[in-house]
């Protein structure tokens, strides 16, 4: 209990003096809890994604580092790793592959990378994932783009 | 995953100076026996516990958390002359995990000597021959400052040792206490406690001993003494040493009252 706040201040601190280090990632703690964290990503340029901001929420588990944090889109994305409705995640590093070495800031990243690179193999969106294994580019493409353009970017006008 | 190598910079910055696992100073360096990274004793135990906790049986090795080079076990303890390797397949339940006192012990060891020496007068103490009084707090001083140094639970027949080196040396003493120098009479005590406790403390040997004169010239309990300490230190108390010291490693003192608040509020829920 008392490590993870340690830790999770830390972090904050780290945050707060590397603010413009990553332009790419905007991450921000709860007003009141240090477990509850959310994070504006950008997504990455020549992807379907590229444009738009995601928002994504953390939940910190007691344990941290030695559990990893819960983090789910709460912008709705179409991609084959992320639930169409709650946003859940498939990423190996949130799950059996974590580190304790991962922070907040670097699991930003790897949900980054993961954007630019799906994995259409354990999908979770199976939609997005069966366009992807069908070879239908394309499709995935499109589908992707015009949800970016739905949720991820500021309304026009 | 890619982005193993590129954390390294983003929280830690870099800096080789803190524990991966917790972000803090390192408390008891400790190494894995093939990649040789470096982290807290109590923090990659844990981790090491949390990889077999999972699977529900001892592993026979671990994956650094940086890396994820299969390690087989850890290296801690190193002062300079011998370490301690512990397998990872071994049960660490039974292995010694340090208190906050301990580990506020251990990082006065990598402070600098003497910043409580101006405290506590050590020539006075032996010109005053208040040695010649018993210290009834020595015995739980001594035993969790060697335990703290030697990273072991057991330390009874050491602190013995020492102990009984201290009271035949004052037995020794007493009647004609008066015919030598006080001063002295505090460097024979240091030289006979020193070659005391060598073997086991090796390169520690003499800040321990200086340590011990400054707890005896200090005449005070344990807690109290504890206290001026840390407080010399800039330490808040044993609870968050680690903290605080990383405080003031990054050289900014504004982290205190936030400190506080996380503790308040810790009380709470909880």
């Amino acid at each position: 209990m008392q490590a993870s706040r340690a830790r999770l201040f830390k972090e904050y601190k780290e945050v707060q003096r590397e603010k413009m280090a990553d332009p790419d990632i905007q991450l921000v703690c709860d007003d009141s809890n240090i477990f509850k964290w959310t994070a504006l990503i950008k997504g990455p340029s020549e992807t379907p994604y590229e444009g738009g901001i995601f928002q994504l929420a953390f939940a910190v588990p007691e344990q941290y580092p030695l559990q990893p944090p819960q983090v789910r889109f709460l912008t709705k994305i179409f991609h084959p790793n992320v639930h169409f409705k709650t946003g859940e995640i498939c990423l190996d590093i949130l799950k059996n592959a974590w580190s304790p070495a991962w922070t907040l800031q670097s699991v930003c990243r790897a949900i980054i990378a993961l954007m630019a690179h799906p994995e259409p193999d354990s999908p979770l969106n199976c939609d997005s994932g069966n366009l992807l294994r069908s070879g239908d580019i394309r499709g995935y493409q499109s589908m992707a783009r015009m949800y970016t353009r739905l949720a991820a970017m500021p309304k026009k006008g | 995953m890619n982005e193993v190598d590129d954390k390294g910079s983003s929280c830690s910055t870099g800096d080789l100076n803190l524990c991966p696992i917790c972000l803090g100073p390192f408390v008891q360096d400790s190494y894995l026996d093939k990649c040789f990274h470096k982290f807290c004793y109590t923090c990659i135990v844990q981790w090491t516990k949390v990889v077999a906790g999972k699977l529900s049986r001892p592993l026979p090795s671990v994956k650094c958390p940086l890396c994820k080079t299969e390690n087989f076990s850890i290296i801690h303890g190193y002062d300079g002359n011998s370490f301690q390797q512990h397998p990872i397949n071994q049960d660490f339940e039974h292995s010694f995990v340090l208190t906050r006192g301990h580990k506020y012990r251990l990082q006065c060891y990598y402070s600098e000597p003497g910043v409580v020496s101006d405290i506590f007068n050590a020539s006075r103490y032996w010109k005053s021959r208040k040695y010649l009084q018993p210290n009834r707090w020595l015995q739980s001083w001594l035993r969790r400052e060697i335990q703290a140094l030697m990273q072991e639970e057991d330390v009874d027949v050491i602190v013995h040792h020492i102990l009984g080196v201290i009271d035949s040396f004052v037995s020794r003493n007493e009647p004609k206490s008066h015919v030598k120098i006080p001063e002295t009479k505090g460097e024979e005590l240091k030289a006979l406690v020193c070659d005391a406790a060598r073997p086991f403390l090796g390169a520690r040997t003499d800040r321990f001993v200086n340590e011990v004169e400054l707890f005896l010239a200090s005449g005070l309990n344990i807690e109290a003494y504890d206290a001026v300490y840390m407080q010399r230190l800039g330490w808040s108390f044993p609870g968050v040493t680690s903290k605080a010291s990383e405080g003031a490693h990054s050289g900014q003192t504004t982290v205190i009252p936030y400190l506080y608040i996380f503790d308040a509020d810790s009380d709470g829920p909880d």
